[in-house]
Order: structure tokens, then sequence, then C-alpha cells
């Protein structure tokens, strides 16, 4: 296996683009990461691409060849990648694989997203034997319900306040203040986060990410290409891809054998330890995390569920204000999805960018102080979760 | 009278002896699944033999929230909506359960509070029928 370098990354601003297709994100995406790589279109050897749900991709997912079509037809194999809100993961995975494997020396990253507005939908198929279909016809769950429910039960065995809760989200906005790709970006007074609108008690509506149009990619290439362009690259020290345990806690379907054990979101925590494991660094190496907050629960549930901090420390850590980008543990200095929104099978390639720009110290106002490593991670419908960990 | 419906045929009865919710178990495992499922999906179970079985009506509440806005399709429910509470249930059975929590003060509900399975409205149809769907409420 050869090692595997970041060369270059590249990000289409978040928000609502009335009038640019998918393509049209990915495009702009992909020619920031191919100039801030250094390389040309034809220099790409193969495509990894997140299916988009929603959007282009010739209603089969097939975003890639889209991308391939608009860039240039050279002929180049395309995986295109599904996993829910994880594909953009996914397609990392398989983009660093193409290249570890020693198939490939170039390899385009690409996820891209425009979203229908209101909450996610479900697949729309009506059928009984449908368990999404079940699950919102006969109960009515939301996402944000969901989501809802594991915080209500965090706030009882571990005293999580309201004012916790909003001062996650004014810590994102902070952040996303001194990110020009962010698509909120003016600070948020704790005030304004606990008087808006109740979504889904106890979450309002500054404490669940909305739905953006978005897109990221990255180059990604053999130790020998990097050595070539640049005398700094960003490393892959690690990428995983996981699922959920039979005996997970979270009722993915209407009902589920009561869990024997505390795990909620197994695939996330699988993910993240089989990429500290393959990386050879622990949770105290890590100098930043970019984390999938859809909500601000996760940034309390994630670290101690991954081993960042003791279980119930989460508050603490965010009471002192430890989280923020020069603090004990910076998590999300991005903005993360509070401030993006979610562009759903961008956000693995997002967080790549991210952490790219934040080790080699180009974060600007955002960045974490001597940034070595990093970790990003995503988790998405199915049970599908990955992990990444970048370093100097 | 109105006439009534279950929202899908056959998840749930409402016999003699109170509301149950049909499912099946698997023999070899004893692992609870709802709906009712033609194979054993854990993954240390060896056989896999599957039977009929009922759960409830005893459970305890893990944790729930309030739907405070409108659920996007397919979801359904009266106009003017009113929110409702959610909440995941451990039944005395081994199996978590999803359902709507039948209480009038939804955002006082605790985890570890006892509940027990009903049977509710969940919204009137097109036809004037009430359509039905299991619950929970505190006991």
């Amino acid at each position: 296996m050869t090692e595997v370098a970041v060369l270059g990354v590249g990000m289409h601003p978040f928000g609502k683009f009335e009038d640019k297709s998918v393509t049209d994100l990915c495009r702009s995406a992909v020619t920031a990461a191919l100039a801030d790589a250094g390389v040309s279109w034809r220099e790409v050897e193969a495509v990894a691409a997140a299916s988009s749900r929603f959007s282009g991709g010739k209603g089969w997912g097939l975003n890639g060849n889209d991308v391939v079509e608009d860039m240039g037809s050279t002929g180049i194999p395309v995986y295109n990648l599904s996993a829910g809100c994880s594909a953009g993961g996914n397609a990392f995975n398989i983009g660093c694989t193409l290249v570890a494997s020693g198939l490939h020396d170039v390899v385009l990253v690409v996820g891209g997203e425009k979203m229908p507005k209101g909450f996610i939908q479900t697949s729309g198929v009506e059928e009984a034997t449908d368990p999404e279909f079940l699950r919102q016809r006969c109960v009515g769950v939301s996402g944000p319900a969901f989501w809802g429910m594991l915080c209500r039960r965090r706030m009882e065995d571990f005293g999580t306040t309201e004012e916790h809760l909003a001062k996650i989200a004014v810590k994102a906005h902070a952040n996303s203040v001194h990110n020009p790709y962010a698509r909120f970006r003016k600070p948020f007074s704790m005030e304004q986060v606990l008087t808006s609108p109740m979504v889904c008690f106890p979450l309002r509506l500054y404490e669940i990410c909305p739905v953006s149009d978005g897109a990221a990619a990255a180059v990604l290439c053999s130790a020998r290409f990097a050595r070539q362009k640049t005398t700094k690259p960003v490393w892959v020290a690690s990428s995983a891809v996981a699922t959920a345990r039979f005996d997970d806690g979270i009722t993915r379907h209407v009902a589920a054998a009561s869990p024997t054990g505390p795990t909620l979101h197994s695939e996330a925590k699988i993910a993240v330890e089989k990429a500290f494991e393959r990386a050879g660094l622990g949770p105290r190496d890590m100098s930043l995390v970019e984390l999938q907050d859809n909500t601000v629960y996760y940034e309390l549930a994630f670290p101690e569920e991954w081993g960042l901090c003791a279980p119930g420390e989460a508050e603490r850590l965010v009471e002192r204000g430890e989280t923020g980008p020069t603090g004990r543990l910076p998590i999300n200095p991005s903005g993360g999805f509070q401030s993006f929104g979610e562009a759903t099978t961008a956000m693995g390639v997002f967080q790549v960018a991210e952490l790219t720009w934040q080790l080699r110290g180009e974060a600007g106002g955002r960045q974490v102080p001597q940034a070595k490593a990093g970790l990003g991670q995503t988790i998405g419908l199915g049970g599908n979760a990955t992990a990444v960990v970048l370093k100097r | 009278m109105t006439e009534r419906i279950p929202v899908i045929e056959g998840l749930f009865t409402e016999g003699p002896e109170g509301p149950r919710l049909l499912g099946s178990r698997c023999v070899t495992c004893a692992t609870p699944y709802f709906p009712k499922s033609l194979a054993c999906h854990n993954p240390s179970c060896t056989e896999g033999r599957m039977e009929d079985a009922a759960f409830g009506p005893r459970g305890v509440l893990f944790s729930s929230a309030v739907q405070n806005y409108p659920p996007p399709p397919p979801a359904k429910y009266d106009e003017p909506y009113r929110p409702y509470a959610v909440g995941m249930v451990d039944l005395a059975e081994g199996l978590r359960v999803l359902g709507r929590i039948d209480t009038p003060d939804p955002s006082a509900l605790r985890g570890g509070t006892p509940v027990e399975l009903s049977v509710g409205h969940l919204y009137r149809d097109t036809e004037g029928r009430d359509v039905v769907t299991w619950q929970f409420r505190p006991c």
C-alpha cells in the first residue's frame, strides 16, 4: 500500500442557488481543487463521487458521470457511491483505496447536492413492507424529533441544559464568521438561539442544521506524485467505513430488540475507532474534529462515544469554551453543518477540505493553532458512517 | 358511529385482553421483531426459525421528544396541526418500539416513566373515517 496525500481541495460556497445545477456547483469545487493541487483535468485518472439522492445524476445517482461529462470525457473510470449522508465519506474512502492500492496516481473525489426545501423526506415508497414508510405514516417522526429524543435522554442522564445546547450553536456561528464558504456568516447571541422556534422539543430551530446546496472536491494522489508537486503535503493517515451493529440502541425502523449495551451510534463509533487504529493515532492526538453536527446534541454525544472526552465531560468543555478553535478540543472550526446547512452527500468531502486547510494553516480567523492531525466523521441513513484522519 | 380503521392492517390488535403489537420472535435466539420478520437478523443466531408473537402492553419510556412542526409526507395529520409527543419505549418482551405518547403535557415526559400500549386516533381520512395507530400512555 502506498501513502495517499490530499494534494488539493475546493468548495463551492453553501447556500441556495436557484440558477445553478448540482453539476455547476461541482464544477466550481472541482476546478478549485484542481487549481489548488496544481493538476490539470487530463491528469485525473479516476473519479470517486457521492451519489446525490436529490439532484442530477440522471436520476440514478450517476453524479460522477455528470462531472466527467461536464469537465470533458476522457474515458476514465467513475465510481458513484451511495450511502445516505455518508456518501461523501464513502467516495473519499474509495478514492483513497484506488490510490493506496497503486492502481492510480491521481484520483478526484467529489460530492455535491441541491436540496429540496424543508424536512428531508423519506423514500416516497408507500408500501407496508417499507420500514421508513411505516415509521412516518404510523408514528410520524421527523429527523429532528429523532435527535430530540436522543438529546432529551442526555439532558436527563447528564443534566445538559438548554444553555449548553445554545452555547454550541453560538460557537458554531462565531466560527462561521471567518469562513467564506459558510452559508450563515454572522454571529448569533445566546438569546437569539434560545428564543428561536421550537422545532422538536427540546431542540430549537438554531440548534439543528438546515439543508443547503453546496459541493466540495478533493484531489488525492500517491506519495510519489505528491512529492513532485509540493514539499508540504497533507497525508491521509487513515480512512474507514462502517455500518451499525445489530445491538445498537437506536430504533432505525419502527422497532428493534432493546439494546443490551449503551451504544447509540455504533456505526460512527466503529468507523472512528478503526480510523484511529489504522492511523496509529489516538483521540489525544487530534488537533481538531469535524463531526456531523446535524444537531448540537452530536457535539456532546460523539466526542465521549469516541473517547475524546469522558462520559458527561462534554458539557463542561462547552461551558469553558474548550471546543472553540483555540480550546483543548476544537470541534467544527469550519462552523459545521449548523453554519453551512447540510448538502447531504457533499459533507464528507466538505470535512476533508476544512481539515486540509486547517492542517496547512490556511484557515484564517478560525485557525486551530499548530494543527497536526484532524478527524472527520459522517453518519448516514441505512446505518452508514465514515471516518478520516488527516495529518501533516 | 364513525368507522374506525387501522393505519396499516395486521400491525396490532385490540382483543379482549387489550391492545397488542403483532410481530414475531426467533425460536432459536428469542430476538423479538415488530412488524413480523420472515428471518432472524441477529448475526449471532445460528438457526433463525421464526414464530408469531404478540407484544405489550407494559413498557418503560426510554426517551421522548415533541413533533412541534408538522412532519413531512408520508406522515398524515388532522388540520389544524397539533404537536404530539413521540417516544422510544422498551417493552417488557425486550423490544424497543417507536410510538406516539398520549399525554396532555408532551414536554413534561421523562425517561423511565412506565407506559402502556393503547390504540388511538392518528388522522381522519378523506372518507371521514377514524384512522388509528398504536401509541403509549403513561400509567
